[in-house]
């Protein structure tokens, strides 16, 4: 396990060094730069100041030297500044990163707190009458796309009852910045993505479980006499379980995509948001650090999945 | 035809008179006809495909226009759903932002489909090498951040252009389906019919498209009308937060950006109700079309 797991960081650093050449190139490749967007009538000499700027930022220089001098620094932790925000990068992503893991986990936990306890509890009486018409709104609601729902969201509980913020990722106030608060802001955005997610869950949840049941070692459980209970935790749940972790690694990178998009709705102030400002302000600093950062995280939480599938499924084995 | 007379009543007894044998596709067209929801949705989808091919029909407005002495207009009027904040008419881009919305999943299915039917045939039908350096590929455009490269390519171009979107859409999105393709293909490499058909000495392309396509078919169309749903839905996801069909050119996603203010949530419900409710409409009957499709072609299959 342990040589397996080395490999694969290992394995990690090439694909990420091609991500980031795809999107340097990419990068550069688009029209302006973040300093075309200065307009100060109390400048006089706007071109003059935007080609020192230029100067300064190595953007008159070849193309090759910009990304071999931004992967030399990269390396050795100086990320540069941002163009738009006027700090360095790392002041930017160390809070956006912590606000998007509190959103992304409270997200994962609802979506599975819900989901999968949903599934199991169709498929304690399948065809039954609680069964066919969940099935039926689940697959309505598995339709509605994350972001109508969250506008949805938005609409009732932030601007009809006011319980919840509409958007940002802090308050105002002594309670600023708390834990508390930081949940109270991410609430909203992580139900609406996990509200539309756990029918995916439920769904391959319960026939998971249908399909587990229906084995003879189930049948043999419950021969030699255990309680239904047991029967259920020792040997349906756990085996049910293996399809699911195998869904929750496929499905990082969608979780990731979405929460970009979330995060762009609900104003929220994480990576997505960050990315999005960087690709609307040119801030080439700021698009290749959180580059980097989302192809490691999609990576590492591919890696996480399939290390938990090796703990679920003990006839999985890596060596 | 009169040769043999004698073999006539033999046929008729075979198969007895009002039993006409059925082709496969006239049964799975049949047990679809018979799911009621699938039918109902093949009725409103082409409802909303007509409302939006026919746009013209119902509106005689320029989507594209901002009628700018006119912004923020309520229902009413020359503008049957108002105005949003920057004057175009609402009624005219939801109907016409269906074209593009439609246009977009069904050419973008097309693309992947045709990739996935492609380069997974070939990784399942030839395995080896073939198989690993597909394989790869796909691992490495599954891994890579595509949200990015979409937000990045489609901030660079900035057309107003569906041609664009439709391409990056497709690049991010033939992966998944590659994979799926290459299990069937992969599932019948060693059916006896692919035996024969090589014994009979059918070149890899024949047998690849002749003889094993035919057999999966079903769950492809099945497959393509799904993903044709999450295709839609992710340029409407991408409209959301500025980066899917750039206006003036209307899309029922980014006539829901344009909507994303406290005011306009508020006080504006016929601004993002409709584009909301025919994203959502839209997507819910590809999706129970779908589901008829796979009732109707594996009759087995439990859901």
């Amino acid at each position: 396990m342990g040589t397996y797991v080395v490999r694969r960081v290992l394995g990690m650093i090439p694909m990420v060094f091609l991500i980031t050449v795809f999107v340097f190139l990419i990068m550069h490749a688009a029209p302006g730069n973040a300093f075309d967007a200065i307009m100060n009538p109390a400048i006089k000499d706007i071109e003059q100041l935007k080609e020192q700027l230029e100067h300064n930022a190595g953007l008159d220089q070849p193309l090759w030297w910009q990304y071999v001098h931004w992967l030399g620094l990269f390396v050795t932790g100086n990320w540069g500044f941002s163009f738009t925000h006027h700090v360095p990068v790392t002041d930017l992503v160390g809070p956006a990163i912590r606000n998007t893991l509190i959103l992304g986990i409270l997200a994962e936990v609802l979506t599975i707190a819900v989901g999968v306890p949903f599934g199991i509890l169709q498929a304690r009486n399948p065809y039954g009458k609680f069964d066919y018409t969940s099935n039926i709104v689940l697959f309505c609601l598995y339709s509605v796309p994350f972001f109508v729902f969250a506008i949805f969201m938005i609409y009732f509980f932030a601007i009809d009852l006011q319980w919840f913020p509409a958007q940002g990722s802090t308050g105002t106030g002594p309670n600023a910045g708390t834990l508390g608060d930081h949940l109270y802001h991410a609430l909203l955005p992580a139900l609406s993505l996990a509200v539309v997610n756990s029918t995916v869950y439920s769904r391959y949840t319960r026939g998971s479980m249908l399909d587990v049941a229906r084995k003879d070692y189930v049948r043999t459980a419950r021969a030699k006499g255990l309680e239904e209970g047991r029967v259920f935790t020792k040997h349906v749940f756990r085996n049910g379980m293996i399809p699911i972790v195998t869904q929750f690694g496929l499905d990082f990178g969608n979780m990731v995509g979405g929460l970009i998009i979330t995060e762009g709705i609900f104003q929220y102030q994480g990576m997505g948001q960050l990315v999005i400002d960087a690709v609307n302000g040119r801030d080439y600093n700021v698009i290749m650090a959180t580059t980097v950062l989302i192809a490691i995280g999609v990576l590492i939480g591919n890696l996480l999945a399939d290390i938990l599938y090796a703990v679920v499924d003990p006839r999985i084995r890596y060596d | 035809m009169s040769a043999s007379p004698a073999t006539a009543p033999e046929k008729t007894q075979a198969q007895p008179r009002g039993r006409v044998s059925k082709s496969p596709t006239r049964l799975a067209f049949e047990r679809f006809m018979y799911n009621k929801a699938a039918v109902v949705s093949v009725i409103v989808l082409l409802v909303i495909i007509f409302i939006s091919i026919g746009a013209p029909l119902f509106t005689h407005l320029d989507p594209t226009h901002q009628y700018l002495t006119e912004t923020d207009a309520p229902p009413g009027g020359v503008h049957v759903l108002g105005t949003d904040k920057n004057g175009f008419d609402l009624f005219s881009r939801d109907l016409y932002g269906g074209r593009n919305d439609l246009l977009i999943g069904f050419v973008d299915t097309l693309i992947v489909m045709g990739i996935g039917i492609l380069l997974g045939g070939l990784a399942g039908y030839y395995g080896g090498w073939v198989d690993s350096v597909i394989m790869r590929f796909c691992d490495f455009m599954l891994n890579f951040p595509f949200l990015l490269l979409i937000i990045v390519l489609t901030s660079i171009f900035n057309s107003s252009g569906v041609w664009l979107l439709i391409g990056v859409i497709a690049i991010v999105f033939w992966p998944p389906t590659t994979r799926m393709v290459r299990g069937l293909f992969l599932n019948l490499r060693e059916a006896e019919f692919v035996l024969a058909a090589k014994m009979a000495g059918a070149g890899p392309w024949r047998i690849m498209f002749r003889h094993m396509l035919p057999n999966i078919m079903g769950t492809i169309v099945v497959n393509a009308t799904f993903t044709m749903a999450n295709l839609i839905a992710a340029e409407a996801a991408l409209a959301v937060i500025g980066f899917g069909v750039q206006p003036p050119n209307p899309s029922w996603g980014n006539v829901l950006y344009d909507a994303l203010d406290y005011f306009t949530l508020k006080g504006e419900p016929w601004v993002w109700l409709p584009p909301a409710g025919l994203l959502t409409i839209t997507i819910l009957c590809i999706n129970f079309i779908g589901d008829g499709l796979r009732d109707a072609f594996d009759p087995s299959f439990e859901k």
